[in-house]
This record gives structure tokens, sequence and C-alpha cells, in this order.
């Protein structure tokens, strides 16, 4: 062929989110959604969901399991803005308010096949003492108005200075840094498969 | 041209004896590369361990570069640096590595070195924090000078790094 014209290929993700482990928190329920690029499009499947909650298993492992499936099919020209699945973990605090217990986000993987990946969860964390305490207090802790933010690379350090973004008491502008409290692992299987228009 | 992607995370970073770490991430190529899509730098968010001594960033990296040479291979250059509770950044280590040149997953651990001064510069480094630190950034990733500098181990970077390769075969390059 004398001129390349622009070949769509499709990215097929099945796989599931398998577990996580998280030491000090129980009865957790995750979100995930699919953050791409401008040259992406879902084209079957479901690109967000919330799994159920889940206790941890009273034996010594300690399992949290979902084990909720994920399954969509993304349409592409460029591999710019490959896709990234963002988990959010949200679960219950000492009062029985649900605040976020770890944001974390990885891309799908490139090669067709079976990957297994453990993704590590982080929270914003305020560095002030008192806006700690009085969010424990309220239940109401830094968290994301938009989760996919977690898997942007632009503006990670603003974090540290704007609180305008989080869902927290505005009492004081304080620091945001991030503390990573647990790990969750997915199961994710890619098969990836070319499909170029036919020349006329 | 040819096309590279780099697509992949910065992961975190182990082994370093402060906690409380970000990292301020870059790439540099030859002048036969043009950067397509995404952006050359930029910096992590500030990690604090909880679980373990490893900081995890997850910051992502999506890169698409045009080239017509294969001189200037991109690299990969880190400054990791620890933040403490004042707010005050002290400079924890530095590093580069190339980014591999064979398509596929990559796992890689970049180590970090950070400047020793003086005797009296390392005393005040331990009391009161700060230290030496790189006038120009591009020691980092070149050779040159780099005899002058009498360093120190730091912790290591870990990256899981994507790459995907397009139109080398219409060069004669094999990969």
């Amino acid at each position: 062929m004398a001129t390349a014209s622009p070949s769509v290929f499709l990215l097929m993700v099945n796989g599931q989110v398998e577990s996580a482990q998280f030491p000090e928190y129980d009865d957790l329920y995750c979100k995930y959604c699919f953050v791409y690029g401008q040259d992406w499009a879902p084209t079957a499947g479901l690109e967000e969901g919330i799994s159920q909650i889940t206790s941890k298993s009273q034996d010594v492992r300690q399992a949290l399991v979902w084990n909720f499936p994920i399954d969509v099919t993304f349409k592409s020209t460029n591999p710019y803005g490959w896709p990234q699945i963002v988990l959010s973990v949200y679960g219950p605090d000492v009062f029985g308010n649900d605040v976020v217990r770890g944001y974390g986000a990885v891309h799908v993987p490139f090669s067709p096949g079976r990957h297994k990946r453990t993704i590590p969860m982080f929270v914003p964390e305020s560095t002030s003492k008192l806006q700690k305490f009085t969010s424990w207090f309220m239940g109401r802790r830094p968290e994301y108005t938009d989760p996919k933010v977690v898997a942007q690379g632009e503006g990670r350090e603003a974090q540290l200075r704007t609180p305008g973004h989080l869902h927290a008491l505005p009492i004081v502008p304080s620091i945001h840094r991030l503390c990573s409290p647990g790990k969750v692992s997915t199961l994710v299987t890619a098969s990836c498969s070319f499909a170029c228009p036919a020349p006329a | 041209m040819a096309e590279v992607h780099v697509i992949g995370q910065i992961m975190g970073a182990s082994g370093f004896s402060e906690s409380s770490l970000f990292c301020k991430w870059g790439i540099h190529t030859g002048a036969a590369w043009k950067l397509l899509s995404g952006v050359r730098e930029g910096q992590t968010q500030v990690d604090t361990p909880q679980i373990g001594d490893m900081a995890y960033w997850s910051h992502p990296i999506d890169l698409h570069f045009a080239t017509k040479g294969l001189q200037g291979w991109p690299r990969l250059h880190f400054q990791v640096w620890s933040q403490d509770s004042f707010g005050r950044c002290q400079l924890a280590g530095y590093g580069f590595c190339h980014v591999p040149s064979s398509p596929g997953t990559h796992q890689l651990a970049c180590p970090t070195w950070r400047p020793l001064g003086s005797w009296r510069e390392q005393l005040a480094r331990a009391f009161v924090g700060g230290g030496p630190q790189l006038l120009h950034g591009d020691t980092i990733y070149s050779g040159a000078d780099r005899y002058r500098l009498h360093t120190a181990a730091g912790g290591t970077v870990h990256l899981e790094i994507g790459l995907l390769l397009r139109n080398f075969d219409r060069y004669g390059v094999e990969c």
C-alpha cells in the first residue's frame, strides 16, 4: 500500500478486580473506571462499575475478595492515551460514614495474554494535625471529586498546595500528601486485534 | 519517520533513608527526536509509606516520539527529594536510565546517588538538612564532568515502562 490510511485497532480487556490487602480497614467496596486519551473510545462493555461490599475472611489470610468482573473493548487509531484503569476503594470509618480508603491506577497491559497486577493504593492526607483530627472526627476526609485525576501526570505536585478539588473542611489551606495504606490485585486479560479498513 | 511510544508508570522508590519522598522526572532525547504528544517532565506527589519502606507514586508516563535517527535514544532522569513536616525539601538522590529499546513491558530499577560535600557539609546535612545539589541538571544523564563529583548512594526508583515501536523496519532497524 502506497499510502498508510489511519488504521483502527481494537483492544479487548477482560478481567476482574480480584482482591485487596488493607491491614487496617474492613468492609470495603471498590469502584473502577477507565481513563483514556482523545483518540480512544469504548465500543462495548461497561467502562465503570461499583463492586459489592466485602469483609475480611476469618482465617489467617485476612483477604478481602471482590472477584468483580471487568469487560470492555476500546477502539483507537493511536497508542497515545492508552487506557488506564482507576480504582477507588471506600469503607466505613468508626462513626459509620463512608470514606475513601485508597486510589490507584495502572495502564491496561500492552501485550495479549494473562497479566496479574498489584496496584498500590494511596489516599490524600492533610499535613495539618488540626485538619487531620477534624476530618477524622467529622468523617469528611480529603477525597477527590473526580477520581480520574489519579490517572493524570500533570498537576500532581499541585496537590501539595491547593485543597481546591478536595472535599475537605476548608479550615486551613494545607499541604496534602499521600500515604499508602494498601494494595489491590487485579487480574487482567488483554487481547488486541487489528482491524484495518479495506483499501478502496 | 519512525515512532516510539513510551507508556508506563513511575511505580515508586525504595531503599531511601528518608520517608515522604517525591520525584521530579524528565526525559532527554537527541536532536533528531521530536515529541508529538505527552509532557516531557513532571513531578510526582509526596508519598509517606504506611506499610513497608517503599514509597509509591504510580505516576503515569505517556509519550509519543517521532525520530529520524537512533542517536540520542531517550533517557529518563529523576531527582528524588524528601519533604519534612515543615515543608522543607532535601535532595535524596539523582538517577537516570535509558528507555528500553525492545518493544514490550519492562521493569526497570534505577539506582540513585547524591553528591557528598566536605565533612562540614555532611555534618550540617545530618543536623540541619540541606546539602549540595547539582547546578546543571544535565550532569545526571551525561558522563562529561562526572569525574569532579564525590557521591554517595541513595535508594532505587522503580519503573514499569511499556514500549511500542512503529516503522522501524522501513529504515532497516530490527527490534
